[in-house]
């Protein structure tokens, strides 16, 4: 009993990483921009999908094709927020919210046009291995995506603290105004902030998509997971972000020890559904 | 009588020839096809004018529709399980639609804007995961991912579903439209634009939203049910699927948020880009978010606000609304 415990438990902590990772934009796009934005769940999928096509199309090592997918993700982000969300924020309060679901209508059908309905996975020798805790087996890839998501948490941190653009952003985050009076440029930050959301999209996507095969419409339940990650954990805070992915990864892997992995999903879904209604400020947040 | 004879307008003519070619559509002996499609279109419009009443004039951008046709159309599948007529399962279920609104309201009406749009969206989620886990009806090739079959359906012709349709829909026109015109429309009107004022002036703002919120769970459930006896077939990965919630709101933001005739309108589009694309559903769907992008961002009141731009259109509506016999 001792030692099948603790299978779930070290794989929840390992989860929860990617799920702080898959969060990390939401949590970014909502803080700078006060926009859930709908599609993020298929903006990752998005670039899982990349990945994929270029491991299977050109036998390019996924870590090493994020070079690609990195630039074609900001790309991407930054062309949503200058050309159409930003437009949409001087309409109404629905507009934004609705272009969101228009853009994940188009990724959706346009991947299931691209790659077909059928599920996929970025299959590498490494995300296949396995390595040994005492005597216990996890994947390696559940190890590789919690290390990732450490790093891109920490790097983003740094970002914002350190260099000029990162606290151009979190100026224009709290006070636009006032970060306009200083000289900067606010009408580029957001779609530089958007791309930089899209950034950690692209690796979450990668590394998410050697973790759990994946199709078109798995982006609903990455929006959710994310979404719930942020609620848990409380808006703006990296620390909050992370334990957010913890708890729901634990919540996914303990339930499934318990009561049979087909309800896993069940769970993590009324973890959230709970937690917005008792607390939608979040457990963390103020 | 007189003053009945005074309200009769051009606009009261068309509709009513409108109502009348709509009704013998079925015995017109037209392609079954077509029926298919303005059947679909009847239902498409029933539920896009339900999320106009509370997206558009309550302000709640919803994403539960899925769950409220599909705990309709299980109430109707399950009931024929146990030798409950159809037609009372199909009331029972969009009753418990309501209800499900009710005690949902309870969880998400203390979210706002965003909140409560991803809130309303899991809903769905959870349902489906239930329902592929729950089996009511232990036999072999039914429930869970297999679905049911609705029972007792069989004889009923197209037609028949059709006119059913035809009602629900003319049902949820006539429901918007006593509401917009009663103190709750007035409320609503005053929440959406500003809650806090609404509030202090006496509104409830949690029991204005509440009321509009139940009534397009029930009718929108009524719209799945009819849907799902044309099917004759539940299942439920299809049915708390996010598609539904995409038609939803295609066919009200294309034709137009908060008008009267936009879902008339956009479910007209939704339902004719169904048919023109049938064989590529996910160009069909593809296209579909590009039309809804770019109207969104050129008119947000869809193709009926950018009617309204031109004076030709609003002469004409003016026409229509005018009585034939001026009042004396």
């Amino acid at each position: 009993m001792h030692g099948d415990i603790l299978t779930p438990l070290v794989m929840g902590i390992l989860l929860g990483g990617l799920y702080a990772l898959i969060a990390l934009g939401l949590s970014m796009i909502f803080g700078v921009m006060r926009l859930i934005n709908l599609a993020h769940g298929d903006l990752v999928v998005l670039g899982s999908y990349l990945s994929y096509a270029l491991l299977s199309y050109f036998g390019l090592d996924p870590i090493l094709g994020l070079i690609i997918t990195i630039p074609v993700l900001f790309g991407l982000g930054f062309f949503i927020q200058q050309f159409l969300l930003k437009r949409a924020f001087a309409i109404s309060a629905e507009a934004p919210l609705i272009i969101a679901f228009g853009i994940a209508l188009i990724i959706q059908n346009g991947v299931q046009i691209g790659f077909s309905p059928l599920l996929r996975g970025i299959t590498t020798s490494y995300s296949m291995a396995s390595f040994n805790l005492g005597s216990l087996q996890f994947p390696v890839s559940y190890l590789l995506d919690f290390i990732v998501a450490l790093i891109v948490m920490l790097a983003f941190r740094e970002f914002f603290t350190r260099t000029y653009m990162g606290r151009a952003i979190t100026a224009a985050s709290q006070n636009k105004k006032a970060a306009q009076l200083m000289g900067i440029n606010t009408k580029m930050i957001y779609g530089f902030a958007f791309g930089l959301a899209m950034i950690s999209a692209a690796i979450a996507g990668t590394f998410m998509g050697m973790t759990f095969p994946f199709t078109p419409v798995s982006g609903t339940q990455f929006l959710i997971i994310a979404f719930g990650v942020v609620i848990i954990g409380g808006l703006g805070s990296l620390l909050g972000t992370f334990l957010g992915g913890l708890i729901l990864g634990l919540v996914q892997t303990l339930t499934a020890y318990y009561f049979g992995s087909a309800t896993q999903m069940l769970f993590v879904y009324l973890a959230v559904l709970i937690v917005l209604a008792i607390r939608p400020q979040g457990l963390f947040g103020r | 009588m007189k003053s009945l004879i005074s309200k009769i307008s051009p606009g009261y003519l068309v509709t009513a020839v409108a109502l009348i070619l709509l009704a013998v559509l079925p015995v017109a002996n037209m392609p079954r096809a077509w029926i298919l499609y303005v059947l679909l279109f009847l239902i498409y419009l029933a539920m896009a004018n339900m999320w106009n009443l509370i997206a558009g004039y309550a302000g709640l951008i919803s994403l539960a529709a899925p769950a409220f046709l599909g705990i309709a159309g299980y109430t109707l599948a399950l009931s024929t399980w146990f030798g409950i007529p159809w037609w009372a399962g199909l009331i029972g279920g969009a009753i418990l639609a309501g209800i499900f609104a009710y005690l949902m309201s309870f969880a998400v009406f203390r979210l706002s804007g965003v909140y409560f749009s991803i809130g309303t969206l899991v809903v769905p989620e959870v349902l489906r995961q239930v329902f592929y886990l729950w089996r009511p009806v232990n036999l072999p090739l039914t429930g869970g991912g297999a679905g049911y079959t609705i029972k007792g359906v069989s004889g009923l012709s197209m037609g028949q579903i059709y006119w059913m349709a035809l009602a629900v829909a003319i049902l949820s026109a006539v429901v918007i439209r006593i509401v917009l015109r009663s103190n709750l429309g007035l409320g609503l009107a005053a929440v959406r634009d500003n809650q806090r004022a609404a509030a202090s002036s006496g509104v409830n703002t949690f029991r204005i939203k509440l009321y509009p919120f139940i009534i397009s769970a029930i009718l929108t459930g009524l719209a799945g049910g009819l849907f799902f006896v044309y099917q004759q077939y539940i299942e439920p990965g299809s049915t708390f699927n996010v598609k539904w919630t995409m038609i939803i709101l295609l066919s009200t933001v294309i034709g137009g948020l908060r008008t009267e005739g936009g879902p008339i309108i956009g479910s007209i589009v939704v339902v004719f880009l169904y048919f023109l694309l049938a064989r590529y559903g996910n160009y069909s769907l593809l296209l579909q978010g590009v039309i809804l992008i770019v109207i969104m961002l050129l008119s947000p009141q869809g193709l009926v606000g950018i009617a309204q731009r031109y004076s030709l259109f609003n002469r004409f509506m003016a026409w229509m609304g005018k009585p034939l016999i001026a009042a004396k």
